[in-house]
């Protein structure tokens, strides 16, 4: 899914029909159709000629990319768990929550479930996904194998279609309509550095090309 | 005549591989580049996505009777399920944040496992048409199942934000969880239905009379 977002990313790319072939190495993901997508240059994308999946998109410099948004990403993410999220006040109450704060005070007043799933789709897996991003990208730009780009690949397209950054940045501004009629609520520092994680995090993820990244992990470990 | 489309790696007797996108030989039943299980279509994929399916349409019923949260504002708790409270947004005149939860937690996820339903129904019939259009369905309806969580995530802030002592305070109800396995099920549902399947038939709307 986060795949689908990519491709909206990389929709100006200039797009090239893959060619349909016989024992072809590569299958569609979506129909099966046999293609060949070699000689796919950087800033281009393949697309199945029959279904329209985006088989594969290679941004320009996408290896170097990718690890340069992960970095970002993951001092976003720091910023984002130490400074306050959003404080309330009204009629001389004050309030005011940081992201750890609110998942332990779940926690400890019992709806572990809840706490358990806000902290796995909006802390753990994207820090996750950002991590085995960086472990493929850098490895791989250097172009040096290491025993663990196959396992960080296949757990990285695992995870990431449970990273719900960007749906909790909706359900923060959703929030923030419904209680901005009740009381004044002050913006923290936290909300821009999660805002700004996300972006970073989608820009990471959709720089990284899963056709390109497993033809380099092939080439480097025959 | 082979049991898949013309042009198909299984046609050949390959399995493209669903991690790694590589075509290898059935026979080898594990990807050679990545390691993942290899099969020409993916095992049991129906039976699974349609239990699945099942589950998150009888997990929607608790998710829409059980509160989702509870006000407690001096001493008195007041209930409100997903529906009451978009009913509620609408009284106070909030039509664009109405429209966001209605859609978020009514339209998609019905939605999504109507449409899913219909998709895993096509495949079941065998139907030899309109593969396109179905295959945009699938792909539209994989990338919105997430956005659907946004109202759990509301649930969450609104608990953590609004802790006013004995004055106001707000506690997620059971409805947040169910909602949240709704959500979870029907992505497990769309990622377990093989979309290789649907192209399976084409080129054979000749074949049977
Ligand atoms: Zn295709
Ligand atoms: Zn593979």
């Amino acid at each position: 899914m986060a795949e689908g977002l990519a491709g909206s990313v990389e929709e100006s790319l200039p797009k090239r029909v893959a060619e349909p072939v016989h024992g072809g190495r590569v299958a569609c993901h979506e129909c099966d159709l046999l293609l060949s997508v070699g000689g796919l240059s950087e800033g281009e994308r393949a697309v199945c000629p029959r279904c329209g999946f985006v088989v594969s998109s290679r941004s320009r410099n996408g290896l170097q990319r990718a690890m340069a948004f992960a970095v970002a990403a993951a001092v976003f993410l720091l910023l984002a768990n130490i400074f306050p999220f959003l404080s309330l006040e009204t009629k001389g109450l004050e309030s005011e929550m940081t992201l750890p704060k609110s998942i332990i005070d779940l926690y400890e007043s019992g709806y572990s479930t809840i706490a358990t799933l806000v902290l796995a789709f909006i802390l753990l897996i994207p820090a996750l996904v950002m991590g085995l991003v960086t472990a493929l990208a850098v490895p791989l730009a250097l172009g040096k194998n290491r025993p663990w780009l196959q396992p960080s690949a296949r757990f990285l397209y695992m995870l990431n279609t449970w990273s719900m950054a960007e749906v909790f940045i909706i359900g923060v501004i959703v929030s923030l309509v419904k209680i901005g009629q009740m009381a004044t609520v002050i913006i923290g520092i936290s909300f821009w550095a999660y805002a700004a994680f996300t972006i970073c995090f989608t820009a990471a993820v959709s720089s990284l090309d899963r056709l390109e990244v497993w033809d380099e992990i092939e080439r480097l470990s025959s | 005549m082979s049991d898949y489309s013309p042009g198909s790696a299984a046609s050949q007797g390959l399995a493209g591989c669903h991690v790694c996108f590589k075509t290898s030989p059935a026979e080898l039943h594990e990807c050679p580049r990545c390691g993942a299980a290899l099969h020409l279509r993916a095992h049991d994929s129906l039976q699974r996505t349609i239990s699945l399916l099942i589950t998150a349409t009888i997990l929607y019923i608790p998710a829409n009777v059980l509160p989702i949260m509870t006000t407690v504002q001096m001493g008195n708790s007041i209930d409100s399920t997903i529906l009451g409270g978009v009913i509620l947004l609408v009284h106070h005149g909030s039509y664009p944040i109405a429209a966001v939860i209605f859609i978020a937690s009514v339209l998609v996820p019905v939605s999504k496992l109507v449409c899913m339903t219909w998709l895993w129904w096509s495949v079941e019939k065998g139907h030899k048409t309109s593969h396109r259009e179905r295959a945009r369905l699938y792909r539209v309806t994989e990338f919105i199942g997430r956005w659907s969580m946004v109202d759990v995530f509301v649930v969450m802030i609104l608990v953590a934000l609004i802790q006013m002592g004995g004055l106001l305070q707000i506690l997620p109800g059971n409805a947040a969880i169910a909602f949240a396995g709704v959500v979870i099920v029907t992505m497990l549902a769309a990622e377990s239905f093989d979309p290789r399947l649907m192209w399976d038939k084409l080129g054979k709307e000749d074949e049977e009379r």
